[in-house]
């Protein structure tokens, strides 16, 4: 009786679950701004990319002849590809595994482990702004502390106008955005370490499996999601790379540091044109080659086998 | 609480919420309220932040219940921000523009300010800058000539004398640089580390000589190629001046300001090519950058190209101007705004405080200050010049300006490319066919 009293009663509202209004309240407020500042722009970028944007609000359909030109005649457009690939591939493996390589040491408890955390993690919280001010006094010929140290050490013949050669301004680039973000990547990586499971590592050590063997056998294979999310992250931040680049070189000299980014400024806001067709098409383009990228990458790094515990 | 009543009490707090904000938002302004707003660039310049804002102080005083509301921007961000706001219909206005912002001009933003400001008080050749298919569309509230700025003592110390009208041959000029050079300075003190134009001063300067007035507005207007043998032989000097290691080491790097620091003070370099309005940054005190008191400053010519059509030829042109927004309510006000910047009290008080020419048109005789010399010098140095108005980045748009900043600006006397690759590159870019 008490059972199908119980059946019949009406079931109990569920205090962890919200009507409908309230859900909508809620979320209201975030959904107006996600969609007024991210999914807006987005699709308003996409039709800007098949038009021709005059002055005064009027545009132009013009189907895909913004991509035809882009593709067939805009040499400096594949000049910034070329360059945005080489810093997309080249920082992202030396960001990764230089974070994995620092963590490795710090987890080993070496002395002054803590403070050497926060001088390498420091970087991570600073600006681009402030990062690329200080990287560009560095760097300077005459004064700058990379030829000071060169000279000091005797290896005079080796200084150089580092950002103001096209032989080495990417790669100067790229060192400050390494060393920018080094700190971050080991940070993740501790806390993966961190998280390993001691008894594994333990059983490893009563088999009396060697450091090196434990690294490549054990605890590499455990971080394998941590090192392909810190991989797939740090590529889609390179390959979007701005801010650094237009404060330590605008893109020169002779567009050996210009990435699309800074490409897309200039043609949207450098060349005498109210047209954002152009760049939103360079923008399209490169949404899509970056999806591609991500795609790939995350099939190649997928994880096949579970690893047994 | 059950979800319901919870629910109640949600929608009942965001209604009061609502209710209390409606409550709080501002009365609706006066009719007599009116806000006229201003973008201006040059907010790191502190005499023109004053002189602009007492415009906008006197104004308001001109007319109560006027707020004229200054926005002070760098440029490239009051480039981005004119960029989305003025299509957006949500631009200033009034705000600054400067002579190669044409697209301002063709996209229909600017309104035409022929009948709006009194023209009376702007020299002539400085409004014919902004006039566009007979309208204009700009009031100039800056001038400046280019200059060659060298250190007196510098000189002397060479054992080299300024000839009677101040202007090297070209050979004269290349054997300074070697002089400097085998002396241990600096020959030319130039940076293109933020500015896509200050590294082309001597090669453009070098070119208006050498080609005259008509054939150097060609070159840059596409209508003559730089593969000309007149262009080819500038270059090929400019080249010589280069190797012969005119400019620093941190060309490539050096910021405007730096290399202004860079000449006069550490580690001081004989020569800085550069706009008259280098001493708006230059003449202010030394603990805010400035440069010392007793330096001994002196301007030059550019140097004479031989078989010249043009050697007494040199740019004068405009920079800060202000423009009103075609879609401005308040053009009346707007105007009567950029007439306050323009009185002939303003005119004077911009050369005193700015130590820089003026659009409007004051009588420079009258200067006195501690600067009255260095006028006097300049105007020298005005004598018997035929000006070209405006400068390369007034002529070339798109690809071509971009080359112009990457190529002419910095790569070539940065030394990257021999003459012929540069010549190449600035064909491609520029030449339209004749």
């Amino acid at each position: 009786m008490l059972r199908l009293a119980r059946l019949r009663a009406r079931p109990e509202p569920d205090a962890r679950r919200a009507a409908p209004a309230t859900l909508a309240l809620f979320l209201a407020p975030a959904l107006v701004l996600y969609a007024g500042f991210m999914v807006y722009p987005v699709l308003r970028t996409f039709y800007n990319s098949v038009h021709t944007i005059r002055p005064q609000g009027v545009q132009e359909f013009v189907g895909l002849a913004n991509f035809r030109e882009l593709l067939s005649t805009d040499l400096v457009f594949w000049k910034a590809v070329g360059n945005t690939a080489i810093f997309a591939v080249i920082a992202t493996t030396a960001d990764v595994l230089g974070g994995l390589l620092i963590a490795l040491c710090l987890f080993s408890r070496p002395p002054f482990a803590k403070l050497l955390r926060v001088v390498w993690f420091t970087p991570v919280l600073m600006s681009y702004v402030v990062v690329g001010v200080i990287w560009v006094w560095i760097y300077d010929y005459d004064w700058g502390l990379a030829n000071s140290v060169l000279r000091w050490l005797g290896l005079g013949a080796w200084e150089q106008s580092w950002l103001g050669d096209p032989r080495t301004a990417l790669g100067s680039v790229m060192v400050t955005h390494i060393w920018k973000w080094l700190g971050f990547n080991m940070i993740i990586f501790l806390a993966a370490l961190s998280a390993l499971p001691s008894e594994v590592l333990g059983a490893a050590e009563l088999d009396n499996c060697g450091w090196f063997a434990k690294l490549v056998y054990i605890v590499i294979p455990m971080l394998r999601p941590t090192i392909v999310n810190l991989t797939v992250l740090s590529f889609i931040g390179k390959m979007m790379i701005f801010d650094l680049v237009w404060i330590m070189t605008g893109g020169g000299p002779l567009w050996s540091t210009e990435t699309v980014s800074t490409y897309v400024y200039k043609r949207a806001f450098d060349w005498n044109t109210f047209d954002l067709g152009y760049p939103s098409a360079i923008a399209v383009l490169w949404f899509f080659i970056i999806m591609i990228f991500v795609v790939l990458m995350t099939r190649v790094f997928r994880q096949r086998d579970k690893l047994e515990f | 609480m059950t979800t319901n009543s919870f629910t109640r009490r949600c929608v009942l707090t965001a209604a009061f919420a609502i209710t209390m904000g409606w409550g709080a938002m501002p009365a609706p302004a006066r009719a007599d309220d009116v806000t006229l707003n201003v973008w201006s660039h040059e907010a790191d310049e502190d005499a023109k932040v004053a002189l602009r804002e007492q415009a906008a102080r006197d104004l308001e005083k001109a007319h109560p219940g006027l707020t004229v509301k200054i926005t002070w921007y760098e440029k490239n961000p009051l480039l981005a921000a004119l960029k989305t706001a003025l299509p957006a219909g949500q631009g200033p206005d009034v705000f600054y523009v400067e002579p190669d912002w044409t697209e301002y001009v063709t996209a229909g933003y600017l309104a035409p300010l022929d009948d709006l400001v009194n023209w009376k008080t702007i020299q002539p050749w400085a409004r014919q800058v902004w006039v566009h298919d007979g309208k204009t569309y700009g009031l100039p509230q800056e001038a400046y000539t280019n200059e060659i700025y060298y250190n007196k003592d510098l000189l002397k110390k060479l054992g080299v004398e300024l000839p009677a009208n101040a202007q090297f041959t070209q050979s004269q000029f290349l054997d300074l640089v070697k002089k400097a050079k085998a002396a241990g300075m600096t020959p030319i003190a130039q940076g293109v580390g933020d500015r896509p134009f200050p590294g082309a001063y001597i090669v453009g300067e070098a070119l208006l000589r050498k080609l005259g007035k008509d054939d150097y507005r060609k070159l840059f207007t596409g209508k003559l190629s730089f593969t000309d043998p007149r262009v080819a032989e500038v270059f090929t000097w400019t080249k010589e001046l280069v190797d012969a290691g005119a400019y620093p080491k941190n060309f490539m790097t050096l910021k405007l300001g730096e290399s202004h620091y860079y000449f006069y003070s550490k580690p001081g370099a004989l020569m800085l090519p550069m706009g008259s309005w280098y001493t708006g940054r230059a003449f202010v005190p030394e603990e805010k950058g400035g440069q010392p008191k007793d330096f001994p400053l002196g301007v030059m010519q550019f140097p004479a190209m031989d078989g010249g059509a043009c050697n007494q030829c040199k740019t004068s042109a405009i920079g800060a101007s202000f423009a009103i927004n075609a879609a401005s309510k308040q053009k009346q006000l707007a105007a009567e705004f950029l007439n306050a910047m323009s009185t002939p009290a303003m005119g004077k008080r911009w050369i005193e405080t700015v130590y820089l020419q003026s659009a409007v048109d004051v009588d420079v005789k009258n200067f006195s200050g501690p600067y009255a010399a260095y006028f006097t010098e300049l105007m020298e140095r005005q004598k018997g010049t035929d000006y070209f108005i405006g400068g390369p980045r007034d002529m070339v748009q798109g690809q071509c300006k971009d080359s112009f900043a990457q190529v002419m600006n910095a790569a070539f006397p940065g030394g990257l490319l021999s003459v012929d690759d540069t010549l190449k590159q600035m064909n491609a870019a520029c030449y339209k066919g004749s």
